[in-house]
């Protein structure tokens, strides 16, 4: 045994108790895997906290509590049972469930190379192609149908496959960023738009204003050359804010939550930006969403 | 474009039996992996007042318990599907997550935490002078209570303020000044002894 090992071995009662780093959780998990007897360990030490656990008094939360989680789990899609293979997990990751049947493309104005997509398109207003040097100006254009929160996108298939495929750090935020998109899904008042962006692929917004909070989700978004990402914006009568940079996934869905907060009635764009991503937006978008 | 099952179909797939009695953590936690709506209603009445008080003895703000403990069990309706019987006891499962959720909740608002660390320790062992109402708490208390008697001073000092207080191995090094290294060790062999004072065991 390395004495690196030795170390991570020492740390299995600090595991146990959660006084660990993310960082430092996420090696020892790692290192777990390896060893049967800290497996072993890590488990009975586990149960001892949990022993402790048992010795505080219980409080009774408010009936309230559970009357919103029943209605959560109601909305709220579960892990699949296992990750067996990389191919399992993208199948199940790819599972989305577009909801409207109204969807209406982008109207991209400049449009010459967009031949397909405009033909596949419902008709754009003479509002929308008036005021095209700033479009983050006037989120009222491009709209999507408004499709009821109903079904779900299968957001365990997604979030298994992320973390299947990640480094240890961006683990932790995918898996961050994993349950926000699960509180988005399951909170009561979440609404989604399901729009097609230029080259088929399927993208849908989903939020809710109780949260301040959305998620992008692209079915088949194009790989971008390196010096270039796809950024978000939240757009109200102010102009675009940037809402985080995306980067498409090699096995089908990409999604993103939105960094910031979303106010009530905001729009969503997404543009391809240069590399680094930028404060206002340099590009028309590919997909615009409005909330309002 | 594709198509997703629908959760009606999964639901009805995995029917429920509102009638099994008595059923053991581990049977709901099979049936809620399943979907089970019912299984996962008799779970959290079994199981979130003790989480619930968990949460509370390490984040003391009542609104901020009530949304971590929801978190919690939106967890573990997400995750059931992924528990195994065999890495150990439904009870630690549940419980392990609650205490994970909350000290990373704390861990999130740090501020007052620092603060916390700076004046030192504060009463960090479990509600004993609180008379419990029922036998099985008391008895859980004694035998925590007993075995924590075991300990040495430094390793209890040390596994209560991390698993009562919630706190960092390097918050517990600060406020016991002690290296870390030699917190982490403290914990471990505070642990195994306390594991074998209550003969834990998988």
């Amino acid at each position: 045994m390395t004495s690196r090992n030795d170390d991570l071995a020492a740390q299995s009662g600090a595991y146990a108790l959660n006084t660990l780093t993310e960082e430092e959780r996420a090696a020892f998990e790692a290192y777990l895997a390896e060893s049967d007897e800290i497996r072993t360990e890590t488990t009975e030490l586990s149960d001892t906290a949990a022993v402790l656990g048992m010795a505080i008094d219980p409080v009774t939360p408010p009936p309230a509590l559970k009357a919103n989680l029943m209605a959560m789990i109601a909305h709220t899609p579960q892990l699949p049972r296992e990750v067996e293979t990389v191919d399992d997990a993208a199948t199940t990751s790819a599972t989305v469930t577009p909801l409207a049947d109204a969807a209406i493309l982008w109207t991209e104005p400049s449009a010459e190379s967009h031949t397909a997509q405009q033909s596949a398109q419902t008709s754009a207003s003479p509002a929308e192609t008036k005021a095209q040097a700033r479009w983050f100006a006037r989120p009222a254009t491009a709209l999507a149908a408004v499709a009821a929160a109903v079904a779900l996108i299968v957001a365990g298939g997604v979030v298994a496959d992320s973390i299947g495929r990640t480094s240890l750090q961006e683990t932790s935020f995918v898996a961050q960023q994993a349950d926000q998109l699960a509180s988005i899904n399951a909170a009561s008042d979440s609404q989604r738009l399901v729009s097609t962006v230029a080259g088929g692929a399927t993208a849908t917004f989903m939020w809710s204003g109780q949260l301040g909070a959305s998620v992008v989700i692209v079915d088949g978004l194009e790989q971008l050359p390196a010096h270039q990402v796809y950024e978000l914006w939240y757009i109200d009568s102010a102009g675009a804010r940037p809402a985080g940079l995306m980067y498409a996934s090699e096995n089908g869905t990409t999604w993103r939550v939105l960094e910031g907060e979303m106010a009530p009635g905001d729009g969503v764009g997404v543009t391809i930006e240069p590399e680094g991503g930028s404060d206002t937006p340099t590009t028309e978008p590919i997909v615009v969403f409005e909330s309002a | 474009m594709l198509v997703g099952m629908s959760r009606e179909a999964d639901v009805s797939a995995h029917p429920e039996e509102p009638g099994a009695p008595a059923s053991t953590p581990q049977d709901l936690l099979e049936r809620v992996a399943a979907g089970g709506q019912a299984a996962f209603s008799e779970l959290y009445d079994q199981f979130a007042p003790r989480v619930f008080g968990l949460v509370k003895r390490l984040l003391r703000d009542h609104s901020q318990s009530e949304e971590v403990t929801q978190e919690v069990f939106l967890e573990i309706w997400q995750t059931a599907t992924r528990f195994d019987a065999e890495k150990g006891a439904a009870v630690s499962w549940i419980l392990t997550m609650a205490h994970r959720r909350s000290v990373d909740r704390v861990r999130s608002s740090q501020s007052s935490r620092d603060r916390d660390v700076r004046i030192g320790i504060r009463d960090h062992h479990p509600d004993y002078d609180h008379v419990s109402e029922t036998i099985e708490i008391r008895l859980e208390h004694e035998r925590v209570e007993k075995a924590m008697c075991r300990l040495t001073e430094l390793q209890r000092q040390a596994v209560s303020l991390a698993y009562y207080g919630g706190y960092s191995h390097s918050e517990v090094a600060t406020m016991l000044s002690l290296p870390i290294g030699t917190v982490k060790t403290r914990l471990r062999d505070g642990m195994i002894r306390l594991r074998d004072e209550m003969g834990v065991a998988s």
